[in-house]
Order: structure tokens, then C-alpha cells, then sequence
């Protein structure tokens, strides 16, 4: 854990340093009030990078204060990994969905993506059970959760969602 | 009476069938997201805040405060009867209301906690209707160097009263800040943080934050860390109360109403600590302490819940008076205003002064509403309960995918939304708190707009800040909230 919290506090510090490259861009063109665009900028950029190194001091000195889960975390009983598989189908499936939701369309992009998240949620429960059947299943039943949405939202509201067809029923 | 007139318009306009249809679709929705574990209010009007682009603002803010406060009805119903609380504000509702459960009193429980939620809920919306003009009228008074402290105040209290680390808090509350700086400067009109991306210029969206942070991250967070967590769920009883038990909850609710109503008006980030306090007020007068945290005392569900209703409720007023949000729903609603040009402040009473008493009054409806939504048909609700995990979360991405691609149309935002999602997931973790994260993004900017017309006004001497007295008083109370909890500590100690 002190390990990771060392990396995050870095993190942090690295935000910061991207925000203070990125603030000396901005023009500090300043009118009546005397602090211009790149004031605020500053201020938060130093601001994390306070944040930033007390998190390293606090991590590397016996780890964050006051956490809620001193020791291993009540809600990883079990065997106490992480479910690196079912995350990466977590993962696979919103950013497929991302990619694919212009081409596929918004149903078809859906169901995917619901297919390879309950995968991945089946995983985490130790059964990723890839029987046709389920999978078949999983996919009936994305697509009875997103065709409605679907319809409902560019037909009653009509709001653009991305279709497959110009129908604009899938 | 001016209010009275006022309200009565407000019922007219909230009374017509489609604004009655918007109050119950809301207070529906907001019941079924209470009761599902994993989304709470504010993604819940995140997700659906693409509805602005299309409906009108009275009918969708409507829909929005019965998402807001149904939500809070029926989040009970999930910490009484599963073994896992949902939200913070429902932690204290779980303590004992899950021991009244185990004990077969779960009924009793619920039937508690809804009339509670009534009664404090339409106790404080009376308080917001007589308190709003009232406030309003003395904010106008205020300039932009009382502004920004306030503004700097919500901040303070946001960052140092949630969480357990100032420091984690403070961390939280930069980052927010910090995504809110990009896009467009609101004064100069200069791009800021945009890497050339046109999608960025426009700035974050609050439905992408609200829903990366919340529902994305969330969805994260189960599959990694939760799998094998496996629920309980207490048995159902009837839902009904005997003579005794009313005895015992009427006095807490009230108790507890005035308890909540003044910490939702302050910025102290929404409901926890009322509902803590509450409870910490029940244990201290009941007449039968043994049973807290054995079998479970109905005071200790009574007092929290109507806390937990009355705070929410009050959060209304210094969001609509003063356009500052208290709490992340609170805070992504500011959003919906601003989606239609709305800037909510001492001004909204007159500018738009239909839809702020259509609001009121649909509160009195949405409350009537839930208490029939949520006693005879609770059973209906509690089949949600049944909805397996793979499933329920699976879904929810459709729904985060529906608000933030309907929102702006656009295929890189849900790429955005990953990478937020993954933020989310790392806060959650290191158990960093999100809402300073939302507040920040949302009220950021406009601390900046403020803080630079204040400066402008004292032709850039910083020291308008605090020669104003109203402005010094802010700055002392932001001192106050910083040092004293610290002082009082380093006292016991």
C-alpha cells in the first residue's frame, strides 16, 4: 500500500507541474483587477504541488493519516486480490464502446459493451462462466436495456444518439 | 401575503399534468436509484441532464429535485434491509435500522424512516418558502468580494468537514479546481488547458466529471475490489407502526428536522453530519439506550432519516438564492441551471420567479408522492434489491454511455469519461473524498469571475477583501472552519 501511495502522491506532484508548464502560456494580461487569466492557474498549481509533497512526506513516513481501511480493506475478503482479468473486460468493454458507438450505433455499441462487462463482473465473482447460452443471454439482455433507452431518448426526447441505420430505430 | 400568492402561483404551475408527470417520473426514478445499490442522486441527474437540451426548465427541474430527494427515501429501504450501506448518509439509517431488521422489525424500520422523511421533508419546505425571499432579499446586498468568501467558505468547509484527511480533502477540492480552469476564461475569454482540443475549449462537462467520478469509478471499484462480497438482505415485515413506536418517532423527527435544516443551508457538504448528530441526540435522550446497536432503537432510524430529508431540502436555499451549492447533487442541479443560461442568485426570485415557486411547491407534491410511492408499494421496490450485480452494473454503463455521449454528441468525451473513471477509481481508493472534486469543477470558475470583479472593484488592492465588514465577517468564519475543529482536538488532547 505505501508503495502505491508514493506513486499517487508523485502523481500529484506531476499534475502540478502540468498545470504550472501549461499556466506559462496564458497571458497575464491583467486590466483593473490586477491578476490576470494565469493567476488562478498558479495559485492551483502550487497549491497541488504543496498537496503533492505533503502526500510524499505523509506516504513515506508510516503512510496517508486517518485512513478508512487501516490494514486490508474490509471489502477485499475472500481471497484479497484484485480482479486485474475482470477489470481489463471492464475496461475493454467502455472503451470499445467509445470506438465502436459512431460506426456500430448506440444499441449495438451498448450491448456490447454490456456483454464484456458481464463478463468481467462474472470474473470478479470467480465464475466468468463463457458458455454460449450466457453469453447469448448477457446479450439479450443488453440489448433489451439499451434499444428502449435508445428510443426513448431520440424519439421522445430527441436527443442525437449515433444509429446504425437512418431509420433511427437501431 | 406576497409568499402565500407566490406559492399558490407555484402550485398552478406545478399542478398542470405534465408537471405532475415530470414530479412523479422523478420521484419514481430517484426511488429506484435509492433502492439500487451503486448510483446515487448526483449521477443519477447527471446522467439525465442531456434532457436539458430538449425539455423546458420548469419540467425538468422538477424531474431533478424528485430524482434528489426520492433518491434519499429510498436509499433507506437498501441500508435497512441489506447488510451493505450505500451512501454516507444513509450509514446511520444502517446502523440501527439493519438491527431492527435482524430483530424482525423491518417494517416498523421503513415505516419510520418514510414518515419521517415526510414530515421533515415538508417541514422544510416550508422553511425553505418563508426563508428564500427573506435571504434573497439581503443577498442582493452582497458584492464580489462577499461573494468569493463565500464561495471560498463552501470551499473550506467541503474540503475540512468530509473526509477524515484536510489534506486528501484539499488534494480533491485542487483537482476539481483545476478541471475547471479548462476551457475559455470567462473574463478575457482566453483558452486555457485546451491542447488545441476542440472539445476542450467548451470546457469539462459536469455531467462527464459527476459520471466518471461517480458511476464509472464505482463500476471500477466493484469488479476489482468487490467480487466476492457476497449481500444479505433482511426479511420484509409488514410496514406498520404501533402506538408505542410512534410515540417514540415523532419526537426525534423533530428533533432531528431542526437538527438538519440549518447544516443544509451552511456549506458543510450536505447531509452527514446532521444525520450523525442526530443520532448522537437520540442515543443521549432515549428512554431505552439498551437497545441502540442491539436490537435497534426506532429512535436511532427516526432521527437520522428525517436529518438526512431535512438538510437536503434546505440545501435548495442557498443554491437558489446565492448560487452555491452545498452538496454534489446540489452541485450538479447548479449545472442544469447554467445548462439553460440560468445563473441561480438573489436575482432568480424575480427573474424567474415562476419556475423557482413551481420548484417549491412541486416539493410539497414530490413529498405527498414519495410517502405513497414508497409505503404501500415497498415491496415492489424491494425486488430491486434482486437484480444481480453483473447485471446491475453493466447496465449502468449504458446509462453513464446515454448522459455523457447525449450531452455533446461526441465519441471523444467517452474516452474522457474512462480516464475520469480512472481518477475516480484512484480516489476511491486512497480515500480521497470526490465531492470537493465536483464543487470545485463547478463553482471554480465562477470563485475566479468573482474573485477578479472583486479585485477590479478595489482597483487591485487585495485588501477590499477584508475591509468590507460583511466580507471580513466570511473571511473569519473561513478561519474559524480551518482552526477550530484543530484547536478543539489539540484541547482534548
Amino acid at each position: 500500500m505505501q508503495r502505491s501511495q508514493t506513486l499517487v502522491a508523485v502523481g500529484t506532484l506531476a499534475v502540478a507541474g502540468l498545470l504550472a508548464a501549461g499556466a506559462r502560456d496564458i497571458s497575464s494580461e491583467a486590466g483593473y483587477a490586477g491578476i490576470g487569466p494565469n493567476f488562478v492557474p498558479w495559485v492551483v498549481a502550487a497549491a497541488l504541488a504543496v498537496c503533492g509533497l505533503w502526500l510524499l512526506w505523509e506516504a513515506l513516513t508510516g503512510g496517508f493519516r486517518n485512513m478508512e481501511d487501516d490494514g486490508p480493506a474490509p471489502e477485499v475478503e475472500g481471497d484479497g486480490k484484485p480482479c486485474w482479468i475482470g477489470f481489463a473486460a471492464v475496461s475493454a468493454g467502455i472503451l470499445l464502446n467509445a470506438a465502436l458507438i459512431t460506426t456500430l450505433g448506440f444499441i449495438l455499441s451498448c450491448a456490447l459493451c454490456f456483454v464484456l462487462a458481464t463478463r468481467g463482473y462474472r470474473a470478479s465473482q470467480g465464475h466468468p462462466d463463457l458458455r454460449p447460452a450466457t453469453l447469448v443471454r448477457d446479450l439479450l439482455v443488453g440489448l433489451v436495456i439499451a434499444a428502449p433507452v435508445y428510443w426513448l431518448f431520440t424519439k421522445l426526447l430527441a436527443i442525437n444518439l449515433p444509429g446504425l441505420t437512418a431509420s433511427g430505430w437501431i | 401575503m406576497d409568499v402565500w400568492n407566490q406559492l399558490l402561483q407555484g402550485f398552478a404551475t406545478a399542478g398542470t399534468p405534465i408537471n405532475l408527470l415530470w414530479a412523479l417520473l422523478g420521484c419514481t426514478i430517484g426511488t429506484a436509484i435509492g433502492v439500487l445499490p451503486g448510483i446515487g442522486p448526483a449521477t443519477a441527474v447527471a446522467m439525465l441532464l442531456p434532457i436539458t437540451l430538449q425539455v423546458e426548465p420548469t419540467g425538468s427541474m422538477i424531474f431533478f429535485a424528485g430524482i434528489y430527494y426520492g433518491a434519499m427515501y429510498g436509499g433507506s429501504t437498501t441500508s435497512i434491509l441489506l447488510n451493505t450501506p450505500g451512501e454516507a448518509a444513509s450509514m446511520v439509517t444502517a446502523m440501527e435500522g439493519n438491527k431492527m431488521a435482524k430483530n424482525g422489525r423491518a417494517g416498523a424500520a421503513l415505516a419510520t424512516a418514510a414518515i419521517g422523511s415526510f414530515v421533515a421533508g415538508t417541514i422544510a419546505t416550508v422553511v425553505v418558502t418563508i426563508a428564500a425571499p427573506v435571504v434573497a432579499k439581503y443577498a442582493v446586498l452582497l458584492g464580489p468580494p462577499e461573494y468569493f468568501m463565500l464561495m471560498v467558505l463552501a470551499f473550506a468547509t467541503v474540503t475540512s468537514v468530509l473526509g477524515k484527511s484536510t489534506l486528501r480533502g484539499f488534494t480533491s477540492l485542487f483537482i476539481g479546481l483545476a478541471l475547471g480552469l479548462i476551457g475559455i476564461d470567462q473574463i478575457t475569454g482566453q483558452a486555457r488547458y485546451t491542447l488545441g482540443v476542440p472539445e476542450l475549449m467548451d470546457g469539462m462537462e459536469v455531467v462527464l466529471i459527476a459520471v466518471g467520478l461517480f458511476a464509472v469509478a464505482e463500476a471500477l471499484h466493484v469488479v476489482l475490489f468487490e467480487g466476492r462480497v457476497v449481500e444479505t438482505q433482511n426479511k420484509l415485515t409488514k410496514v406498520h407502526m404501533t402506538k408505542l413506536e410512534w410515540k417514540r418517532s415523532i419526537p426525534a423527527w423533530l428533533r432531528a428536522t431542526f437538527i438538519g435544516i440549518p447544516f443544509g443551508t451552511i456549506p458543510a457538504g450536505g447531509s452527514e453530519i446532521p444525520t450523525f448528530l442526530s443520532y448522537a441526540t437520540e442515543k443521549k435522550f432515549s428512554k431505552h439506550k439498551e437497545e441502540f446497536g442491539t436490537t435497534g432503537a426506532i429512535e436511532g432510524v427516526a432521527g437520522p432519516e428525517a436529518a438526512n430529508n431535512a438538510a437536503i431540502t434546505a440545501t435548495l436555499i442557498p443554491l437558489l438564492t446565492l448560487g452555491i451549492p452545498t452538496s454534489n447533487t446540489a452541485a450538479i442541479l447548479l449545472g442544469a441551471f447554467q445548462n439553460y443560461g440560468i445563473q441561480p442568485g438573489p436575482q432568480l426570485l424575480d427573474t424567474n420567479a415562476t419556475l423557482v415557486w413551481a420548484l417549491i411547491a412541486s416539493l410539497y407534491i414530490g413529498n405527498v408522492m414519495l410517502l405513497v410511492l414508497n409505503l404501500p408499494m415497498v415491496g415492489l421496490w424491494v425486488k430491486l434489491l434482486k437484480v444481480p450485480k453483473a447485471q446491475l452494473y453493466a447496465g449502468i454503463l449504458i446509462f453513464a454511455t446515454v448522459g455523457v455521449y447525449g450531452m455533446r454528441q461526441s465519441a471523444f468525451d467517452l474516452f474522457l469519461l474512462y480516464g475520469v473513471g480512472l481518477l475516480g477509481l484512484v480516489l476511491r481508493r486512497f480515500d480521497f473524498p470526490a465531492a470537493p472534486v465536483v464543487i470545485g469543477m463547478i463553482l471554480g470558475p465562477l470563485a475566479e469571475a468573482q474573485l477578479r470583479n472583486a479585485l477590479s472593484i478595489g482597483e487591485g488592492k487585495w485588501s477590499i477583501l477584508w475591509e468590507r465588514p460583511m466580507s471580513a465577517t466570511l473571511l473569519a468564519c473561513i478561519v474559524a472552519v480551518l482552526v477550530l475543529p484543530r484547536l478543539v482536538k489539540m484541547i482534548r488532547r
